[in-house]
C-alpha cells in the first residue's frame, strides 16, 4: 500500500487526475496544503472511488476555514494521524 | 507480488510530468535518473501528463540557445536506463502515438499503472 | 556544464589555454590534440595510442549526447567502440588512474561529468 500525498486542488490543477491514475486499489490518498480543497462537499466528486482511503489534514483545513465543509466520506486526520498513515504505508509518493 | 509486478520491478522510478523547455523539472528529473544509474541502481522512467512531450521527435534548442533534453534521452541507453513507461492515455489525449516518439516506450494503460509504481523501491516525482 | 571562470592558463603551441579551477577547459572549442598532450604532461603522463582511442570515444560520446559520461556509460561506450576487451573499468583505470571518467573528460576537452562523484 502506497500513501499518495497531494497538495493541489482539483479546481485548479490536472495533478489530481494523474494521482488517481497512478493509485492502486489499496493505495491511500492524503490531501495536504491546497489539496484539502478536494475534500469539500462540492469538490470531492473529482476524487471518486476512494471510499475509506481518502484523508485530509486537519491543520490545513482549519487554516483555510474549511473545517466544517468537508465531505463525510473524507477522513480528517491531524499531524499525528498523518504520521501514523505514513508509517502504515510501504512508501509515500508526493504529487505537486 | 504478481508476475506482472515482478516484471516491472526496479530500484528507482522517476516520474516525469513536465514538458520540455518550460521549466527545469524535466532536466532535474533526468539528472536524478542518471545519477541513480551511475551508482548502479536500476532506473525506470514513467512519463505522465505533459511529460510525454519530452519524447516528441524533432525538438531543438530554445530561442536563447538553451540545450534541449533530446540528446539526454538518447543517452539513457548508455546508462542502461531502458524501461520508459508512458501513460497511454496521456499520449492519446495529446494526439500522439508511440511512433511519434524519439525512443521505444512501454505504453501503460490505466489498469497497469499502479503496478508500475508498486514495483519500484523508490519513487521520485517531478 | 560550461565553466567560465579561468583559474590559470596553459601555454600550448604559443596559445593561452584557459583552465578552470579543476583543470577543465574554459572554452571547449580551444581543444586540440596538442592541448591533451600538454594537460597529460602536466600530470606526468604520456598519451599512447591506447589513451587516444579512449579520448576519441569520449569526444564522440560528447558530440552525440552533449554530456560527458560517468564511469558506467564510459565503460559501455568504450566496449561498443573498441571491443569487450577494452570495455572494462580495469583497462580504463590503468590508462587514467583514480577517476577515468573525470581525467578522461579533462584530457578530451569535455566538461566535467556532472553525474559522476
Amino acid at each position: 500500500m502506497l500513501l499518495h500525498l497531494l497538495n493541489r486542488a482539483p479546481s485548479s490543477s490536472h495533478v489530481p487526475r494523474d494521482v488517481l491514475r497512478a493509485m492502486g486499489a489499496e493505495d491511500r490518498l492524503m490531501l495536504i496544503e491546497d489539496g484539502v480543497y478536494g475534500a469539500l462537499n462540492a469538490q470531492v466528486q473529482h476524487l471518486p472511488g476512494l471510499e475509506g482511503r481518502l484523508f485530509a489534514l486537519r491543520e490545513d483545513l482549519e487554516s483555510r476555514g474549511l473545517a466544517g465543509r468537508c465531505d463525510a466520506s473524507v477522513t480528517i486526520v491531524d499531524m499525528d494521524g498523518f504520521v501514523a498513515l505514513t508509517e502504515e504505508a510501504q512508501r509515500t509518493v508526493s504529487w505537486f | 507480488m504478481s508476475e506482472r509486478a515482478e516484471a516491472e520491478h526496479g530500484d528507482l522510478l522517476v516520474v516525469l510530468r513536465h514538458a520540455p523547455h518550460g521549466s527545469l523539472w524535466l532536466r532535474e528529473a533526468l539528472d536524478l535518473a542518471l545519477v541513480g544509474a551511475a551508482f548502479g541502481q536500476s532506473v525506470s522512467l514513467l512519463l505522465m501528463g505533459d511529460g510525454v512531450w519530452a519524447l516528441l521527435a524533432g525538438q531543438g534548442q530554445g530561442p536563447l540557445g538553451q540545450k534541449g533534453t533530446q540528446s539526454t534521452f538518447d543517452m539513457l541507453e548508455m546508462y542502461d536506463i531502458e524501461r520508459l513507461y508512458v501513460d497511454a492515455s496521456a499520449l492519446a489525449s495529446r494526439g500522439l502515438a508511440p511512433d511519434d516518439l524519439l525512443l521505444p516506450v512501454i505504453p501503460v494503460d490505466a489498469a497497469r499503472l499502479p503496478a508500475v509504481l508498486a514495483g519500484h523501491r523508490q519513487i521520485f516525482n517531478f | 556544464m560550461a565553466t567560465t571562470r579561468p583559474a590559470r592558463y596553459l601555454i600550448v603551441e604559443g596559445r593561452e589555454i584557459a583552465l578552470d579551477p579543476e583543470g577543465f577547459l574554459v572554452d571547449l572549442s580551444a581543444w586540440t590534440p596538442a592541448v591533451a598532450d600538454a594537460l597529460a604532461a602536466e600530470e606526468g603522463r604520456t598519451l599512447t595510442a591506447e589513451h587516444w582511442e579512449v579520448l576519441n570515444v569520449l569526444r564522440d560520446f560528447y558530440a552525440r549526447y552533449e554530456n560527458a559520461p560517468a564511469m558506467r556509460p564510459l565503460v559501455k561506450a568504450v566496449g561498443q567502440a573498441l571491443g569487450p576487451e577494452k570495455g572494462r573499468s580495469l583497462h580504463l583505470m590503468r590508462l587514467f588512474p583514480d577517476s577515468p571518467a573525470k581525467v578522461g573528460a579533462r584530457l578530451a576537452g569535455l566538461p566535467k561529468p556532472t553525474n559522476c562523484l
